[in-house]
């Protein structure tokens, strides 16, 4: 094959495949998005059963739970800063 | 006097060729830098091993049948395998300028049926496949390694933190251009007259870029078969240095501020949506790219076996026991394809400077695609974790993971980083797709 040819063969393919490999995973994309609502939509069976039963209280606990930590690491390191 | 002679020239001493020698030390490099430096020791230390196998002289560990017979045959049996080949022998020139003459007619430039016939002469004749040989035929040369590999990999990977943000696939696509950038690279060099690439073998160099060992060795299984030993040995050499070569393209690109964007916490994903992936993956696959569906199916079974919960004894086979077998065998026949006369070109030289080359623009193109979807999206994106977008999973995710504690120590990327990592299997396995269907 003549050199330029080769070149602008090589150049087609990074043009073709690049290109490809963008469509093919924008579709993938698009159609993982579509999945993962229709399922959120017609089939949240276990997640969407439990969550209002367990979340609430669960957030309130971690929330003052948080705190309490958040403090103490403060504390600790004030300590030994020093 | 004379039996000493004898058991001295079928010494391997006698025999040893310099390159050979050359050989062996590679393959004890490799073996050092396995287990005295843990890279890739899972990998390196079969095909370090090989290597030296198959560079252990007279014992032909790597040949053919054909090949050993013309290198260890008796006048006689070369005649018939010069008229097999049609290939004239000087009587005058001797035996050894015969077996070489013979040698050059085996590697190149014989028709199909006359390799045949010569094989079907040298087994005649009472001579066998070296082992390593028929591992490479069993293995690699019929694909089947890499894509149970493949299938392993796919019975590892979580898909979650994917699903949860599925646009961090673009992030897998753009470190892509790794492979394609260094496929111009390779035909550069070639137009430039320093090296000598057809456009398969470049192809087959560019995928070292997608970061994926079972991939480049699919490829160019097909695609440059002469150029394995020296392909797979850059692509997980780099895998290895990953986390040497990425972090300072990474740093070079951002600045301090995007190192410490804190991410959103990722959604909980539900079992049917992990079930579903695969099948979706699939899907696409059959409707788009029948090339890719060898790789891409083996990795969605392997996924499925694993998401689906029902075949938890084949998907842990899938995962162990299976894959560790598999990559014995397949260390040990990309070990055969480092023999001295093969291996010791200017040309691995070539590829291993293209190989960094491709991992360094790859790390770029994923970090600079993430700058660009921070800037137009409302959810923050940390840069950091574009450089996942090239695949050796889990190892680029813990590069980003690293850097980004580097700046943030409360910062952990690493579950956001698992999305481009795994994009990046896809990636590059669509990517090798397209070579394959544009060269195959």
């Amino acid at each position: 094959m003549d050199d330029q040819q080769l070149l602008n063969e090589g150049l087609g393919l990074m043009g073709f495949g690049m290109g490809f490999v963008f469509v093919f995973l924008t579709l993938l994309v698009i159609a993982t998005t579509l999945m993962s609502r229709a399922v959120t939509r017609w089939a949240p069976a276990p997640v969407a059963d439990e969550a209002p039963s367990r979340r609430p209280p669960a957030a309130d606990d971690d929330g003052e739970l948080m705190a309490v930590i958040a403090a103490a690491v403060h504390r600790h390191r004030r300590r030994h800063r020093r | 006097m004379d039996r000493l002679l004898s058991l001295w020239q079928g010494s391997g001493l006698y025999n040893l060729s310099p390159g050979q020698a050359a050989m062996i030390g590679v393959g004890l490099l490799l073996l050092f830098l396995a287990i005295n430096k843990k890279f890739e020791p899972l990998l390196l230390v079969p095909i370090g091993f090989g290597g030296i196998l198959a560079n252990i002289p007279e014992a032909g560990l790597a040949l053919s049948a054909a090949e050993q017979a013309v290198h260890l045959g008796s006048a006689a049996l070369l005649e018939r395998f010069a008229e097999v080949l049609g290939v004239t022998l000087d009587p005058a020139a001797g035996i050894e300028s015969w077996r070489h003459a013979l040698g050059d007619a085996l590697h190149a430039g014989s028709a199909p049926q006359a390799l045949r016939a010569a094989d079907d002469l040298a087994v005649g004749a009472g001579f066998n496949d070296g082992m390593l040989y028929s591992f490479y035929s069993v293995a690699i040369a019929s694909g089947v390694a890499p894509l149970v590999i493949f299938m392993g990999v796919g019975a590892m990977t979580d898909f979650g933190p994917l699903l949860a943000n599925p646009r961090t696939l673009f992030l897998g696509a753009a470190a892509q251009f790794g492979i394609f950038a260094t496929l111009l690279g390779a035909v550069g060099m070639t137009t430039l007259g320093w090296m000598d690439f057809s456009l398969e073998q470049a192809a087959a160099i560019g995928i070292i870029g997608g970061a994926d060992g079972p991939t480049s060795i699919y490829v160019s299984s097909l695609l440059a078969p002469e150029l394995l030993g020296a392909i797979a040995v850059a692509s997980y050499s780099y895998m290895a240095l990953v986390p040497l070569i990425q972090p300072p393209i990474m740093r070079a690109l951002t600045t301090a501020r995007e190192r410490r964007i804190v991410m959103t916490q990722l959604r909980p994903v539900s079992r049917l949506e992990k079930i579903l992936f695969p099948l979706v993956l699939l899907l696409l696959v059959v409707l788009f790219l029948p090339d890719a569906a060898p790789l891409l199916g083996m990795f969605c079974f392997g996924n499925l076996m694993r998401e689906s919960g029902v075949v938890e004894r084949l998907s842990d086979t899938a995962q162990n026991a299976l894959i560790n077998i598999t990559t014995i065998f397949l260390g040990l026949s990309v070990g055969s394809k480092l023999q001295a006369d093969k291996f010791l070109a200017l040309e691995t030289l070539g590829i291993l400077g293209l190989g960094v080359v491709a991992f360094g623009i790859g790390t770029a193109c994923g970090v600079l695609m993430a700058k660009l979807m921070n800037g137009v999206s409302r959810m923050p994106i940390n840069p950091l974790i574009g450089s996942a977008g090239v695949s050796a999973v889990p190892m680029a995710a813990r590069v980003s993971n690293k850097v980004g504690l580097d700046y943030n120590p409360q910062n952990f990327l690493l579950m956001h980083a698992m999305g481009p990592n795994v994009a990046g299997v896809i990636g590059s396995a669509v990517a090798a797709g397209v070579m394959i269907k544009y060269l195959g």
